[in-house]
């Protein structure tokens, strides 16, 4: 035996339309393969998908939802918070993720289970009760209508306790918005690829969770030895107090100076008034205290309040980067404080910032070129920076009325009402492109079109190293960058760790075989490991074909072949659609896809077992 | 002279860094819920984020109330006589601050023991949220802040002719000495 601890090996399945759970074993030999986080929600997804012949509905009960964190999560080392949220995507159709920090996941982990599964659709809004070893679907119709925050408050006094973990989703989530997020610890999001409307779909509320178990490790002692080495790097490192000051609202500085910071839906790739949104400002006037994930010394997440003003009294965990830029710079809006409210409106009624800033962004642009009308905008004019017009936009996205229906069904939706505004609304496979300006890097720009979920910079950000060393890269360097980065993200999912340690310290990633080895007691090298994440990249390719999803949906947005940045350092760039079809070629190549992007045929076999 | 855990919950992040260091110390366990103190978190207000630790109190209520004396205050340290220990809890109760934990794997309750003078929470905390300072320190900050907390860092306020005003504080900058 290869795996000798890092598991509880119990797989937990609740079918909500039968009102029944059950506890399952999980098999070395599938441990072992798929690892955990992303991997068994990949592997999960295809058997689902395979047993109803490829026809699931998204917002079906047969969608299967899995919550995953890895054997690494919960442990004690840089940042285990991680969690994954895995189900087919109601935005994209296809294979869709998001990961969340903070501690739920620890805590789900602590009943004793290393996975869950979600399947069916409660008869009443229903909220799924996971205390040690019991498990119980508890209705609580009451929720209904209820923001993030007031159903966790309203189920820690139904259950008696505030020492509990809980993910709800909020309207957003029960309006089917496909955008929706599961929300955990305040100001945890799993944000992308419409998990919320997921959970929505199936009547379920929230998941509450409270463990006292052991979190399995193998060999403590060199553990910690391992945790101290990596620590002392990261505390050691030039930018680590910065990183704890700032978290990643450090980066609007950085991306306004090389200029792929989004103004006005991706029209400018500089915004005039950055310094009124940037970390600076927070430290300055907002910020009043940190908060960290799981066993994370770098604690980037910011915690900010509204001191005076119009929105005084706004408290956020929050905002990062992405929800700064796209609901700041994005939308024109100058004003950090107009940020922190629509990030609360966003967080409290269980809408994903980054989707939101894009789809209202677009409307905005939409409204401006004559494409909308004032009729569809419901008789309210809308333009750049209008903070009260943004904040109804947001609440009637959430609460599905007279435009907000249209623009929570997100981009494709959009375009499918407005057929011209597939050149306005930025995404790819459905999936609303994040803040970072892809014209000026082809290698980011590879990284969306060939992302298994949609245009989701953390699938791989090749962005930094090619802004910063790229000019002169051959296409094999440009490939081989972009396909390293999606190799290693998935394994940090896989494991349920933090990327950022690696990629915004650089912890080097051999510190992660070793934690593997010192939890799981498996011996394996980081090449093995990176292997198995890779199967996982070729398992979700090949889910995604199977879903109809082909080559030609491995193209990017309309403005990035065709509408250059109007100033700064990126003015005039755009990806040449020749460079890409060179390189997506090479890519395909480099992976063993066919030419028309398909995994080749024994994939299917290997997998299906 | 006696030294005691001080929190500053202004600093701490809500990690759980000193959970995890407190558990494995201890029971050689992965489990935050296995450790003698508790970040507690609250939100969105008030914001909040508090390591509960034990104050080794000079007059110990969860001394006070144990029936077969099992706790007692020696050295600075409340410590747990664990061959005394009959687990009735009454001490979880009791103490004011709920600073004792209780964990169904473990025989007894989980009381701080200092780690002998040399806390593991203390030397492994990311921001300094939790330290360990003489007894006499206690309250030092708070002074401190709750005195400069009349008036901004840099500014001077006076009255004149009755009239409140501030005049900014001229530093003397580096190139004038």
């Amino acid at each position: 035996m290869t795996i000798k601890s890092g598991y509880f090996k119990k797989h937990l399945h609740v079918d909500l339309t039968q009102g029944a759970a059950e506890r399952l074993s999980l098999s070395d030999a599938f441990l072992e393969q798929w690892i955990g986080g992303r991997g068994f929600g990949a592997k999960m997804t295809w058997d689902n998908l395979r047993k109803h012949n490829f026809k699931i509905d998204p917002l079906g009960p047969e969608n299967l939802l899995i919550i995953a964190p890895g054997p690494l999560t919960g442990a004690y080392l840089p940042s285990s918070g991680k969690n994954s949220f895995i189900a087919i995507s109601p935005a994209t159709g296809l294979y869709g993720d998001s990961s969340i920090g903070g501690a739920f996941g620890v805590e789900l982990r602590q009943t004793g289970i290393d996975v869950l599964t979600v399947t069916g659709r409660a008869e009443e809004l229903s909220v799924l009760f996971i205390d040690n070893g019991a498990t119980s679907i508890l209705a609580m119709p009451e929720l209904e209508g209820k923001t993030c925050l007031e159903a966790e408050g309203m189920i820690k006094e139904k259950l008696g306790t505030h020492a509990v973990h809980v993910a709800t989703i909020g309207v957003g989530g029960e309006n089917l918005v496909k955008f929706a997020c599961v929300n955990s610890d305040w100001g945890r999001n799993a944000g992308r690829t419409g998990i919320g409307a997921v959970m929505g779909s199936k009547n379920l509320k929230a998941i509450v969770v409270r463990g006292h178990k052991d979190l399995p490790v193998h060999d403590i002692a060199s553990l910690v030895e391992e945790n101290d080495k990596a620590t002392k790097y990261m505390t050691e490192h030039k930018f680590f107090k910065m990183w704890q000051q700032e978290g990643l609202m450090n980066v609007i500085e950085y991306a306004n100076e090389k200029g792929i910071l989004p103004a006005y839906n991706f029209k400018d790739s500089v915004f005039a008034k950055h310094d009124r949104i940037n970390g600076a400002t927070m430290l300055d006037g907002y910020k009043i205290g940190d908060s960290a994930c799981f066993s994370c010394p770098m604690c980037c997440s910011n915690i900010c309040l509204v001191k005076n003003g119009k929105y005084a009294g706004t408290v956020v965990e929050g905002p990062e980067y992405e929800s700064c830029a796209m609901l700041g710079s994005n939308l024109g809006v100058e004003s950090f404080a107009a940020v922190l409210r629509a990030n609360q409106l966003c967080d409290e009624l269980g809408i994903d910032t980054i989707s939101a800033g894009s789809v209202i962004a677009a409307t905005i642009e939409g409204y401006e070129r004559g494409i909308i009308s004032l009729s569809d905008l419901d008789g309210r004019e809308i333009t750049w920076g209008d903070e009260d017009g943004i904040f109804e936009l947001i609440r009637k996205i959430a609460r599905r009325e007279g435009i907000g229906d249209t623009l929570a069904g997100g981009a494709l939706r959009i375009i499918s009402r407005w057929p011209e505004m597939e050149k306005v609304v930025l995404h790819v496979k459905g999936l609303e492109q994040s803040a970072y300006d892809s014209r000026p890097s082809i290698t980011m720009a590879l990284a969306y079109a060939t992302s298994d979920i949609g245009a989701h910079h953390a699938r791989a950000w090749t962005i930094a190293k090619e802004m910063e060393q790229g000019e002169s890269w051959s296409d094999d360097e440009r490939v081989d960058h972009v396909i390293y980065h999606q190799k290693l993200r998935p394994l940090f999912d896989m494991l349920g760790v933090c990327r950022l340690p690696w990629i915004e310290l650089g912890l080097s990633e051999r510190h992660y075989e070793n934690f593997y080895k010192f939890v799981t007691g498996h011996e394996r090298t980081l090449e093995d490991l990176l292997k198995l994440s890779n199967d996982v990249y070729d398992l979700t390719r090949l889910i995604n074909t199977r879903l109809g999803a082909t080559g030609k949906d491995d193209t990017l947005p309309y403005k990035v072949w065709a509408s250059p940045p109007l100033s700064g350092p990126t003015a005039g760039r755009v990806i040449d659609r020749d460079d890409f079809g060179r390189l997506l070629s090479l890519y395909y190549r480099k992976r063993g896809w066919s030419e028309d992007g398909l995994p080749p045929a024994d994939v299917e076999a290997k997998f299906s077992d | 002279m006696s030294r005691r855990l001080a929190v500053i919950p202004e600093e701490c992040s809500g990690c759980g860094i000193c959970e995890l260091v407190c558990a494995i110390k201890h029971f050689g366990a992965n489990n935050p819920k296995k450790a003698a103190l508790r970040v507690v978190t609250t939100y969105p207000h008030p914001v909040m984020r508090m390591p509960v630790v034990c104050s080794q109190c000079r007059v110990p209520v969860c001394a006070q109330v144990c029936p077969v004396d099992a706790l007692r205050w020696i050295d600075g340290v409340v410590q747990l006589d664990e061959k005394e220990c009959v687990s009735c809890y009454k001490c979880v109760d009791a103490c004011p601050f709920g600073a004792i934990y209780v964990h169904e794997d473990c025989e007894y309750p989980i009381k701080c023991d200092m780690c002998g003078g040399d806390p593991e929470c203390v030397k492994k905390c990311p921001k300094g949220a939790i330290r360990l300072i003489p007894e006499s320190a206690l309250g030092e900050s708070k002074r401190i802040n709750n005195v400069l907390s009349y008036a901004q860092m840099k500014e001077i306020e006076y009255y004149e002719k009755g009239e409140k005003k501030t005049i900014q504080y001229a530093e003397i900058g580096k190139e004038e000495l």
